[in-house]
């Protein structure tokens, strides 16, 4: 009986995020007016906006006002926004950047060329972007809307306008040009040219925008005003969905349970589409720097013994896929299946312990650490279920739950740990963010999401190191497919779960889930249609 | 009630001992001033020494956040915090700076300390002096009625009552009224202290956050209103056994002056002394019903701040806090001179 309710529910959750698939589809006649009541899965920012990139709280409420040169469509190509072209020399070391004219910040001064190549070399290089653009030489200012950028090594086109559409945000030169950008009071009183202009910030309950009628689209935004409030618990969200006080919410802001109810009624519709340039997943890695873990037949072994089907239906309600290779599989450009599968067979992985040297002495073959993060619930009914599997093939499993500073310290900082649990958003392009888990230049003691396996090998090295500098596109997939195949096979770290993230917005609302990062973008051709 | 009863019972006032004298008042005020200091000193060291004994720091949190790639960035953010000094420093310097009245600087929000405090103390004080005025409101009334009507069916109701929202986790109480008054009725709405598209003047805007006052005040405020109940009734029925009472029916007095000026003003007493007491767990109380109803307080960014062991605001709002709880239990003493003038606080 239980268990045909919890199949009937999982059908529908299924049922639900197919047909909204379809409902999204773009509308011909966009209303003008209005205003919308946003949300996330997640809680108000401490600010606005962290320039290094930091919570995807900010990410979110930033990225309304400041505005990037181009943005990554959900089809993976590029279209502009502050940038009129972006155009590669023939080495692939220049860039020249043409940038659009009559566009004015929020403040009334004009937007130039000037500020790009401050926001290149002042904010991209150091903060923003970091080692993905260590090689900029420089910013060239060459007239007032063009900007040539150049570079030591050539930089692949695709992983270029990939890293200006993520986080290279155009900041103000005029505001952030004295003093250090990290701490400028702009920070929580933004100042872009973005389609919405900042209003108030009442903090512990909401951000209000208000329409930029200065807009250099003049088409948009056809929203008079967003709000983006923040309700503390996901039971609160679906409330205020139901009740009409929210009409937009994303990256999963309610119980997966509640979804096929909510849905139901056709007043709510939800949405897998709008997550491709953040893809989150939940990762598992192996420290090598301990004598037993060192070993990648025991790392494989281990993985043989884990049923990620189970995960995926009975943690995460269906709202997740196991991890098959470093990229995930919504990746339509670098992923591949052509890699080792580690299918769930409990006898396999007890004879490949045996064959490895650990058969089981009293009981046990050897004891681990599991320290698994709790800033996701996910996590810690994923790491109770491991730890079950695992004492199936006889480990002895010490499973620690930790807070978010504990997990941080414990994994990144201490690498004490055998086998961690974490979780990471992958972009599309895999350099850096994909690869610095697994190569030996990002074995950065203190420095969170790194590579904190200790895994280091030069045949990896070297193959990340050519993809960074290739150009030619099919090259790099080959070299990423390669790449892809020694690290699955090495199991030093992996994506254990892809998790699938899901918008929820009521059916009046239009033109949302249309980019490869929703969530980070301006959100100007976002419209609703009130009964 | 006729007037010569009245007038006699006048008569009688001074029987009860001498006024309320400022006096009195001065010397309360004076003594429990003095205690605060130590009281805050102690709060600080006490909350600074277990922020240190947590595992993790806030530069592990900052540096997550702020996607640090290289270690030089790390021990510079180190130094930028403080962080770099030894911990018995950090923390005279600390409270040198509290001296001076200053609640230090807030990276994590790019604010100062009181600043961000502030943003969200009031929100937090309405909660909780609206709770207290539904829990002893209400809580009293039933407490009365349970003792008058003692056996009977409100009497049974009435502990019914108690021992439900007594033992209803106080977040499951605040989801269910949330799903009932605002969800199926639509009458209140769903969370958060203000309609956030409404447009008008300073009564509409304090109608609306009226509004949304009401749930959480009764979530958070039923659950202690719950406690009053049991003590008002145990006490009422045992004040009035006492001779005195008799000696007022004897002497002929109605029956609602028996029992609101005779039996209650005693029974309060206890009712008093456990108000004292909860006022520091209605505080505590309020991080729960304020995550459920989403309320702008001091709750969510207490908790913010501990998960991110961002010393600085921790301890500012517990210093802030227990201040708070301070004055207010100054304000209950002097209740109690006023309730019964044979206190004195020798």
């Amino acid at each position: 009986m239980k268990l045909r309710v919890v199949l009937w529910s999982l059908a529908a959750v299924f049922a639900a995020v197919v047909m909204a698939a379809g409902a999204n589809a773009q509308d011909a006649s966009p209303v003008r007016g209005g205003a919308i009541v946003a949300s996330w899965g997640g809680q108000e920012p401490s600010a606005l906006f962290v320039p290094a990139g930091g919570p995807a709280s900010s990410a979110m409420t930033a990225t309304k006002v400041l505005e990037r040169l181009v943005k990554m469509e959900s089809d993976l190509s590029f279209s502009s926004v502050l940038a009129l072209s972006v155009k590669p020399s023939g080495d692939f070391k220049q860039y020249t950047i043409e940038v659009r004219p009559g566009v004015k910040w929020h403040d009334g001064r004009d937007f130039t060329a000037e500020d790009v190549a401050f926001s290149a070399m002042d904010y991209w290089k150091p903060i923003a972007v970091g080692v993905a653009f260590r090689g900029l030489k420089s910013a060239e200012v060459v007239g007032p809307h063009t900007v040539i950028m150049t570079f030591d090594t050539p930089m692949p086109e695709f992983a270029f306008k990939s890293h200006l559409a993520d986080w290279a945000l155009v900041i103000p030169k005029h505001i952030y040009g004295k003093g250090d950008i990290a701490t400028n009071p702009a920070n929580n009183k933004l100042v872009g040219t973005g389609p919405f202009k900042l209003k108030t910030w009442v903090r512990g309950s909401h951000v209000e925008y208000e329409r930029n009628t200065e807009y250099w689209n003049k088409k948009l935004p056809y929203l008079d005003r967003l709000i983006i409030r923040y309700w503390r618990d996901p039971a609160s969200r679906s409330a205020a969905l139901e009740a009409g006080e929210l009409d937009i919410a994303t990256f999963n802001p309610v119980p997966a349970t509640d979804i096929p109810r909510l849905t139901s009624t056709g007043n709510i519709v939800a949405t897998k589409d709008g997550y491709k340039n953040s893809a989150w997943i939940l990762s598992m890695e192996f420290n090598s720097r301990r004598d037993i873990m060192a070993k990648p037949e025991v790392r494989r072994a281990l993985l043989h013994a884990i049923d990620r089907r189970f995960i995926a239906s009975t943690i995460y309600y269906n709202l997740a896929k196991p991890g098959v290779a470093p990229t995930v599989s919504s990746n339509s450009i670098f992923f591949t299946d052509a890699v080792q599968a580690f299918d769930y067979d409990k006898a396999k992985a007890a004879s490949m312990l045996d064959a490895a040297g650990y058969p089981v002495k009293s009981g046990v073959r050897f004891g681990v650490n599991l320290v698994v993060p709790a800033w996701f619930a996910d996590n810690v009914k994923v790491g109770q279920y491991l730890k079950q599997a695992l004492e199936d093939v006889n480990l002895g499993v010490n499973l620690v739950v930790a807070d978010r500073p504990t997990a941080l310290k414990r994994i990144y900082s201490d690498y004490d740990f055998d086998i961690a649990l974490s979780n990471i958003p992958q972009t599309i392009e895999p350099i850096p963010v994909v690869t610095r888990s697994y190569t030996t230049d990002s074995i950065l003691k203190g420095v969170p999401f790194r590579n904190a396996n200790g895994y280091s090998n030069p045949v990896v090295d070297k193959l990340v190191e050519s993809m960074a500098v290739e150009t030619n596109p099919e090259k790099r997939k080959a070299i990423a497919v390669e790449f892809s195949q020694i690290v699955t096979k090495d199991a030093p770290y992996l994506v254990l779960m892809e998790i699938e993230s899901v918008t929820l917005a009521r059916s009046g609302v239009k033109n949302h889930s249309n980019s490869a990062n929703f969530m980070n973008e301006s959100w100007g051709d976002l419209w609703i249609k009130r009964n | 009630m006729s007037r010569p009863q009245l007038s006699k019972y006048k008569e009688m006032e001074h029987l009860r001992g001498p006024e309320l004298g400022s006096q009195t008042v001065k010397r309360i005020l004076l003594r429990r001033l003095l205690q605060l200091g130590p009281l805050l000193v102690a709060v600080i060291v006490l909350n600074f020494l277990l922020i240190q004994a947590a595992p993790g720091t806030f530069l592990d949190i900052m540096t997550a956040e702020q996607q640090v790639t290289d270690q030089e960035t790390v021990e510079r953010l180190r130094a930028t915090y403080g962080m770099d000094q030894p911990a018995y420093i950090q923390l005279m310097k600390y409270i040198w700076a509290v001296v001076q009245l200053d609640l230090g600087y807030s990276y994590r929000h790019n604010a100062p300390v009181f600043d961000v405090i502030m943003a969200h103390l009031p929100a937090t004080l309405l909660l909780m002096l609206a709770a207290i005025s539904v829990s002893v409101v209400i809580g009293v009334l039933a407490g009365v009625i349970a003792a008058l009507k003692v056996n009977t069916f409100w009497d049974g109701a009435v502990s019914f009552l108690a021992v439900f929202f007594y033992s209803a986790p106080s977040f499951w109480l605040g989801i269910m009224l949330t799903v009932l008054f605002s969800v199926k009725l639509g009458w209140l709405p769903v969370g958060g202290m203000q309609s956030v598209l409404l447009e008008g003047g300073g009564f509409v805007r304090a109608l609306d956050i009226l509004k949304h006052l009401v749930l959480p005040a009764l979530a958070l405020g039923l659950f202690y209103a719950a406690t009053y109940a049991r003590v008002t009734r145990a006490s009422m029925l045992e004040v009035s056994r006492l001779e005195f009472v008799r000696t007022a029916r004897a002497k002929g007095l109605g029956q609602r002056r028996i029992i609101f000026a005779h039996i209650l003003r005693n029974a309060l007493l206890p009712v008093v002394t456990l108000l004292g007491l909860q006022l520091g767990t209605v505080l505590g109380g309020s991080v729960v019903i304020e995550a459920v109803y989403s309320w702008p307080g001091i709750g969510s960014l207490l908790f913010d701040s501990v998960m991110s062991r961002n010393f600085p605001v921790v301890i500012g709002v517990m210093v802030l806090s227990a201040f708070l709880v301070a004055i207010i239990n100054i304000s209950v003493d002097l209740i109690y001179v006023k309730l019964d003038p044979r206190i004195r606080f020798n």
